[in-house]
């Protein structure tokens, strides 16, 4: 062992219901280096940098810190040895202010009984600085948008003398921009001899930032390697332990029926998007952050009041004033949070696959198990969900799993028109592959489909068509022979240059 | 000799073609364990109350005489029915202050109506008249709860706790703030109290009501969004589902099992009291807390409510059976709430 090393973790196992999340996973971490933490989900990453953290505790194995076996038993004890954790969940006070956030908790403050707020702020501008937020540390952290938040977590983590800072798919909700600033702070933070650990998906990104990669599969290391001397299918291959598809395998017929129009459609934050959806049709949404996405996605399931325009779908205007009355016309829609928004995570795999048309199998208004588990079964094979049982909790399967327990949920009702807001965040290679084919498979059947997505590779893999969004409007829709990364980035970024920048918003339906 | 149907291929029991396991989940051994755990509960409480329960003179064990027992059911009958509709709301991730206050409102009603209403109808349709117009009150009350709640939007902490308030005050007013003395002579209300007052229909009214809710929580649509609802409203909502709907009913329910809860007191008090069931919102939750369900909503049975019903019940028998305070009665009951709590998030995160 060189002396280089900061941090290492032997043989680490941890069960949860007697299933095992890891089992002797190996992990070491050198002084200053950037270093992915990769695996498909299930594979125990997120538990491993959770046992490090000491936010959950492991039932077996060593960790050494410095080459000294230490016990991590509470996330005190991480903050003792200089180990922070960044969630994805960001574990933030969404009503205290910046710098209340960033003190909170801090044990070297703990002596002081009051503390002034000039004080206060003085104490943690090195820290704000450190990562580029520029914010009055008096601004409530709720006004921030979710990148910035991120920032004032990884400022708190300096500001408690952090040494490694693990962090959790920090990218996940992150647009392309605001990923690149974090990617500065990471690179500066590396400069000042910090270890960040990455958890992430993304292997694009891990290829950019990281110095080496450590591979998990099912609870065990499978292997570590440096970023020169590897290429992201090894590590993909590493990751599946089978090659993978690559493609949709059937070609699919677009047929000429308009199936939803949208014209002149406009509310507080989009302006006069008007296009249209033929049936079998996959048609992608790009476009940054804030650039009204999700807002699409908000007025066509009637979460928002429209100011103008009109919605058709099969020729017949249709007034979308709430959900019910979208999914009353046709339109289903996948939350972009699939915990916050989509599943009902106490409940059965069963009831959540049937909850959007649990009438029909029901007859006086008590439900037959039988027909339900019968209608069940078909989209069971469909989404290839794996579960031990229809009555296990959606709680207990990995992201992958549950994000096809929702797709199950839409498949069961069959809408004429399915809105997917990115149906493959924070979700395993594998799993990803499985949703292309889903949607693919869904499309083939006459199913018109919005697939809206930050990811612009997989937007080329799966759309006919890719509209482009920029600041609330329609910025250009591409056939799927001109759409290429660079077409599309033309469309979202370009015309900011002719209007000037925009105060940013945040991109959500609620 | 071949059957007809060899060419089927054969297909293990219980299990999908795909290989789930369905007799894992809905009665497997995982679920019946979770139901036992509370019945174990249930069964230490019990082994507990007849060792400390004391003798009788021919040295029969005092707790376990027929009549003690029945007489717990009837004891915990008022608060049980309370509970198993506060359930519902709690399921909804709800609550329910305004259970109390209904109670005294259907006390104070079927005794208004009992006694001061002429109709001219026979002893039956009078008496169910009453008891007619009792629920409908305490129903009504429970729609304005839900309504307001569903509706506005305000926490239903608040929205009950005016409604616990304001229907105390509407009770009293309906009774110029003085106790209705039923059934004391020979009329109509003599009727009503004798036989409302019965073991048999009061402990009857709690198995049934308690058998329907459980029914109806398990088996149907309804019991599915009550769920839904309180495990992720947000989620129900972008499911379509009729959330609303849903939230009305249940306090609607809540209402009018209070108000049932009411006339069962009022049989049994031989009076329409408007200063009846103060506290007793405070009961329903604890039989509900104790019995597994969640106060965040989503999760919970009535069977658990049934078995934290039964809990309190024999505990405070037994500590009455051996002239045992009334004060450390609460002080007791205080830590088995804790006690029962804990153990439950404890089987949880294990």
């Amino acid at each position: 062992m060189t002396t280089n090393q900061l941090l290492r973790a032997e043989s680490i196992s941890k069960h949860y219901d007697g299933i095992a999340a890891l089992q002797g996973a190996n992990f070491s971490v050198a002084k200053g280096e950037v270093h992915a933490l990769v695996g498909e989900n299930g594979a125990g990453k997120s538990t491993l940098a959770r046992i490090i953290a000491g936010a959950t505790r492991a039932d077996g194995g060593r960790i050494f810190f410095e080459e000294n076996e230490v016990s991590i038993a509470s996330p005190l004890d991480a903050q003792r040895l200089g180990i922070a954790i960044i969630f994805q969940e960001l574990d933030l006070f969404p009503h205290l202010t910046i710098a209340e956030n960033i003190v909170i908790g801090n044990l070297k403050l703990e002596r002081h009984a009051f503390v002034s707020r000039k004080e206060l702020d003085r104490w943690c501008q090195p820290f704000l600085d450190q990562v580029g937020v520029a914010d009055n540390p008096r601004t409530a952290l709720a006004n921030l948008p979710i990148a910035r938040m991120q920032l004032v977590a990884i400022a708190r983590a300096l500001s408690l003398d952090a040494r490694l800072i693990l962090m959790d798919e920090p990218t996940s909700s992150l647009s392309d921009d605001s990923v690149e600033r974090l990617f500065s702070t990471v690179n500066r933070l590396k400069q000042g001899g910090v270890s960040v650990v990455f958890v992430s998906h993304k292997l694009k990104e891990i290829f950019r930032i990281c110095d080496t990669i450590t591979v998990l599969r099912d609870g065990s290391t499978i292997g570590t390697r440096t970023t020169q001397s590897t290429d992201a299918n090894e590590i993909v291959t590493m990751m599946a332990g089978r090659p993978l598809k690559d493609r949709p395998s059937v070609q699919r017929e677009v047929s000429n029926d308009v199936l939803l129009s949208v014209s002149q459609l406009t509310t507080d934050r989009i302006q006069n998007i008007s296009f249209s959806l033929r049936r079998g049709e996959v048609l992608g949404v790009a476009g940054l952050v804030g650039a009204g996405r999700s807002e699409l996605g908000a007025a066509l399931f009637g979460f928002r009041q429209l100011i103008r325009g009109e919605i058709q779908i099969s020729g017949r205007p249709v007034r979308i004033s709430s959900p019910r009355a979208a999914i009353g016309a046709g339109v289903g829609m996948l939350p972009e949070d699939r915990k916050l928004q989509g599943l009902m995570m106490q409940m059965s795999v069963l009831e959540n696959s049937t909850m959007a048309v649990l009438r029909r199998y029901q007859s006086w208004g008590i439900i037959r198990r039988k027909k339900e588990l019968a209608a069940m079964e078909t989209v069971h094979q469909r989404t290839a969900l794996k579960a031990s049982s229809p009555d296990v909790p959606v709680s207990t399967l990995s992201g992958g799993n549950q994000q096809k327990v929702l797709l199950a949920k839409w498949l069961l009702m069959e809408p004429g028109v399915l809105f997917l807001d990115d149906p493959t965040r924070g979700i395993d290679v594998a799993a990803k592959a499985d949703v292309y084919e889903i949607i693919h498979a869904a499309a083939s059947r006459g199913m018109g489909i919005i697939f809206v997505s930050s990811e612009l590779p997989e937007l080329l893999q799966c759309c006919d068509r890719i509209m482009v969004l920029h600041e609330g409007r329609n910025a250009g829709i591409l056939e799927g022979a001109q759409a290429t990364q660079e077409s599309i980035m033309v469309l979202a970024t370009a015309t900011a240059r002719a209007t000037g920048p925009r105060p940013y918003l945040h991109d959500g339906p609620e | 000799m071949k059957t007809r149907h060899s060419e089927r291929p054969p297909r293990a029991a219980g299990r999908l073609p795909t290989g789930w396991n369905i007799r894992a989940g809905r009665f497997g051994a995982m679920r019946v364990l979770y139901r036992l755990q509370a019945l174990v509960a249930l069964a230490g409480v019990i082994v507990l109350a007849i060792v400390l329960s004391p003798r009788a003179a021919d040295g029969s064990n005092i707790f376990l005489e027929a009549g003690n027992l029945t007489d717990i059911l009837r004891q915990v009958a008022v608060t049980g029915i309370i509970a198993v509709a506060m359930t519902f709301v709690i399921l909804t991730a709800g609550i329910d202050l305004s259970v109390g206050s209904i109670l005294a409102l259907g006390t104070s009603v079927v005794a208004i109506g009992l006694t001061r209403w002429s109709v001219p109808l026979g002893d039956v349709g009078r008496i169910a008249l009453a008891i007619i117009a009792a629920l409908a009150a305490g129903a009504a009350v429970g729609a304005l709860n839900g309504a307001v709640v569903a509706g506005a939007k305000i926490q239903p902490f608040v929205v009950t706790l005016a409604t616990m308030i304001g229907v105390r005050g509407l009770a009293k007013w309906l009774t110029d703030n003085a106790n209705i003395d039923i059934g004391f002579g020979q009329d109509v209300a003599a009727v009503f109290a004798a036989f409302i007052s019965r073991k048999v229909v009061v402990i009857g009214s709690l198995l049934v009501m308690a058998a329907v809710f459980w029914l109806v929580l398990d088996l149907t649509v309804f019991g599915r969004y009550v769920r839904a609802v309180g495990d992720n409203e947000r989620a129900a909502r972008y499911t379509g589902l009729p959330i609303a709907r849903v939230k009305i009913w249940v306090y609607t329910l809540s209402g009018l099992l209070s108000a049932l809860a009411g006339v069962i007191y009022a049989a049994e008090n031989h009076q329409g009291n408007p200063n009846a069931g103060i506290a007793y919102e405070l009961d329903a939750i604890a039989a509900v807390v104790i019995g597994g369900t969640s106060l965040m909503g989503g999760k919970g049975s009535v069977s658990g409510t049934g078995v934290g019903t039964l809990i309190l019940g024999i505990l405070t028998n037994v500590l009455r059976l051996n002239n045992v305070d009334s004060n450390v009665e609460m002080m007791v009951k205080a830590v088995i709430i804790l006690l029962a709590v804990a153990v439950m998030s404890r089987r949880k995160s294990e």
